[in-house]
């Protein structure tokens, strides 16, 4: 349905985007995964026709829309990071306005005023102003209005940036609804790996404007099938005791997390007992161990050296 | 167009700090410059309202028989003589000067009295009185033989003020000044047609000589008309920049982009724009119009011809400012920076309403300045609306307003000129 060849964008000589190739098929859901700055937003603008590709193309159902925007525009939903509402207005008026101007009147208009609100679970609060409206609110009026005239391809920036776990958890049954009950093409970005995970087919993982890696899920984590997570829970931060782990010629990385130290280390190694030698040596209080298979923070982690949140 | 129209006056209507900037500040400007100026323009009639004591010591009946009698005395040719006789009871400078301090025209500005001298001396020090004017001895005597016969020095009114910086005595010594100089205006005409063998007829312009010439045939205008409209056609502009500010937000808050992506043309968002802030002008204007006529009784309310004159410059004037509103649109998306929109309102603004005449007559400029606020659709407006309330005349509020519409043309094709089809790269 989708593909962008080569896609690369310059600001001021430096490539903010550099040869973004990937696809979307007909219903699928396709996650764009990187951490702040690496590029995502920009390669959506592209992909959205808001911003002209310095070189590459983007192709709808083969034929390029960087030459004919229009036809993009008509299929296209897009959900931006901010919240792109007329806050002084009422959710009802929003929708009303965009309904509008996507040239919708009468009856259908109010109609998919009223779907969009339903969809979105406001269909109670949809006469208050939306300043009004708490952070989740807002962002699920945002998705709302992107949806206003039945797009067939939805591409959501981070629309879950921001808010409480209750409106999150409601925003990704909605898009998950919306690509597996109602076929909806779905490109995802986000920088938090379980939504991701919970939503998507294949991922492409972004880091500094070039894609590093993609595939379906289980693909991106047979990268790391030869290796195993450790987590060690700590008291407190120790920085001695992870540079003489990260230093340990076993352990293939590690990362210092909220908790304690994570390792990736080959398959079937015994270091465990030399971790516990260590944290005796700083004196440090182990509270918890846990030895799991890989996530895709774990690859993100082995692709990039570092954590999407860094 | 419809949804943008709406759209942008529901954002408009609940934002009132920008409802107060737009309706508020004009009115409170309206009240303080009205009443702090009154009396500077000429239709302040009411607040220089001023007595004046005439002291007379000239007979003017004994003046023109004795210039009668040396007329016959003197070797003038008859035919001459008859019309020169005829002519001085018609130019007589003292019938002319009191006809002029009772015109309709001054009627309600003096009030004059006749006194003798020492009564209009008291009257001065007691400060019942603004001026004393004497007419001395022998005024119309010598003030013929000079005006008819060009003999002899003439004659001279004499003036005498308490205050001399007191806008009351500087406007009845203007009266007096314009009184003179149309009376020597009209001597040396008359000269001249003496000179041809014409002389003067009964219908030379002796009667027009009572007018004060800087009255003409003009309603005056005064201070609260003048600054009911200075500051409508100076806050109607900020109207432009509100709606381009508006706009700004839509493309800091991804709004525009959302409007992009619905692929609309961008003749229609600008039409929008363009609609939402002529009709919000207007009713600006409108609202202005109303509050001066109802609170300040600026203008008349009952003359269905006047409003209709009105709301014709008012609509003109209103879509000037929507285009200007597209234009400053279309910088602030084009540049994606709000510095055009925050120049405009923070400066542009006043220099316009200077050179447009909005804080002084632009009579009182000097002339290449006078000539840039012709060219400012808030100084053409302002000139049209002026034409309208003092003459009633459409065809000669035609010219300043095309120059206003015209400015309008060239504005909206400007702004769909630098309108960005796509979101900011």
């Amino acid at each position: 349905m989708l593909e962008t060849e080569e896609l690369t964008k310059v600001f001021k000589s430096k490539a903010a985007v550099d040869g973004v190739s990937l696809y979307l098929d007909k219903g699928e859901s396709v996650g764009l995964l990187g951490p702040n700055g690496a590029g995502k937003s920009t390669t959506i603008s592209m992909i959205s026709t808001l911003s002209k590709p310095t070189t590459g193309d983007v192709r709808l159902d083969g034929r390029s829309v960087v030459k004919d925007p229009g036809k993009m525009r008509k299929v296209l939903g897009v959900v931006p990071q901010e919240i792109a509402l007329y806050e002084d207005l009422s959710a009802y008026e929003n929708l009303q306005f965009f309904g509008r101007i996507y040239g919708l009147s009468g009856s259908r208009l109010e109609q998919a005023i009223q779907q969009a609100l339903e969809l979105v679970g406001l269909k109670e609060r949809q006469k208050e102003i939306v300043k009004t409206y708490s952070g989740g609110m807002q962002r699920r009026i945002n998705i709302a209005a992107a949806m206003m005239h039945e797009p067939e391809l939805i591409i959501m920036d981070e629309p879950t940036v921001g808010i409480d776990p209750q409106s999150r958890s409601h925003i990704l049954e909605m898009v998950r609804q919306l690509n597996k009950e109602k076929g909806l093409t779905v490109l995802y970005t986000s920088h938090y790996m379980e939504e991701v995970e919970r939503l998507c087919d294949r991922v492409y993982i972004m880091d500094h404007g070039t894609i590093i890696a993609s595939g379906t899920k289980d693909e991106l984590k047979s990268i790391l099938s030869g290796e195993e997570t450790i987590w060690i829970e700590l008291d407190r931060p120790y920085p001695e005791l992870f540079a003489e782990l990260a230093a340990h010629p076993e352990i293939v990385q590690a990362a210092e997390t909220e908790k304690g130290i994570k390792l990736i280390i080959p398959k079937g190694k015994r270091i465990l007992g030399s971790i516990f030698q260590s944290a005796e040596r700083h004196q440090a209080q182990i509270l918890n161990v846990n030895v799991q298979t890989p996530t895709l923070e774990d690859v993100f982690l082995h692709l990039t050296g570092r954590k999407l949140r860094d | 167009m419809w949804a943008f129209l709406k759209k942008d006056i529901l954002v408009l209507l609940r934002d009132r700090t920008e409802l107060a900037v737009l309706l508020l500040m004009p009115f409170i400007l309206i009240v303080i410059l009205g009443f702090s100026l009154r009396g500077l323009l000429m239709g302040d009639t009411e607040a220089l309202n001023m007595q004046v004591a005439l002291v007379q010591h000239d007979d003017e009946q004994a003046g023109i028989e004795q210039f009668t009698g040396e007329l016959e005395a003197a070797a003038v040719p008859d035919q001459a003589a008859e019309q020169l006789e005829a002519a001085a009871g018609q130019v007589s400078p003292s019938s002319l000067l009191q006809s002029v301090l009772s015109s309709p025209e001054l009627e309600e500005m003096l009030d004059v009295m006749e006194l003798d001298e020492e009564a209009a001396r008291q009257a001065l020090q007691n400060e019942e009185v603004t001026a004393i004017l004497t007419i001395p001895e022998d005024f119309t005597l010598l003030a013929l033989r000079n005006m008819l016969l060009g003999e002899g020095p003439g004659s001279e009114l004499e003036l005498t003020v308490a205050d001399t910086t007191s806008t009351r005595a500087n406007v009845f010594q203007d009266i007096l000044t314009d009184f003179t100089r149309s009376l020597n205006f009209e001597t040396a005409v008359a000269r001249a047609a003496a000179a041809e063998g014409g002389a003067i007829s009964a219908e030379s312009p002796a009667v027009q000589l009572g007018g004060v010439e800087t009255v003409s045939a003009r309603e005056p205008v005064n201070s609260f008309q003048y600054y009911t409209l200075g500051m409508a056609v100076m806050f109607v502009l900020f109207v432009s920049s509100t709606i381009a500010g508006k706009a700004n937000v839509e493309r800091q808050q991804h709004v525009f982009n959302r409007i992009l992506l619905t692929n609309r043309h961008p003749f229609v968002y600008l039409s929008g724009k363009v609609l939402s802030s002529a009709l919000i002008s207007f009713c600006q204007l409108f609202v202005l119009f109303l509050f001066s006529t109802i609170v300040l009784q600026a203008f008349e309310w009952n003359s269905l011809e006047f409003w209709l004159g009105m709301a014709g410059i008012s609509a003109v004037l209103a879509v000037c400012v929507g285009a200007l509103a597209a234009l400053l649109t279309s910088l602030t998306m084009r540049f994606n920076s709000d510095a055009i929109v925050t120049v405009f309102a923070g400066g542009i603004v006043t220099i316009l309403a200077f050179l447009g005449g909005s804080f002084i007559p632009v009579s009182e400029m000097p002339g290449f300045l006078q000539a840039f606020g012709d060219w400012t659709p808030n100084g053409a407006s302002m000139t049209a609306y002026l034409s309208w309330i003092q003459e009633r005349d459409m065809t000669r509020v035609m010219d300043p307003l095309s120059r206003v519409g015209g400015t309008a043309v060239v504005l909206i094709a400007g702004s769909l000129l630098l309108f960005p089809t796509r979101g900011g790269d």
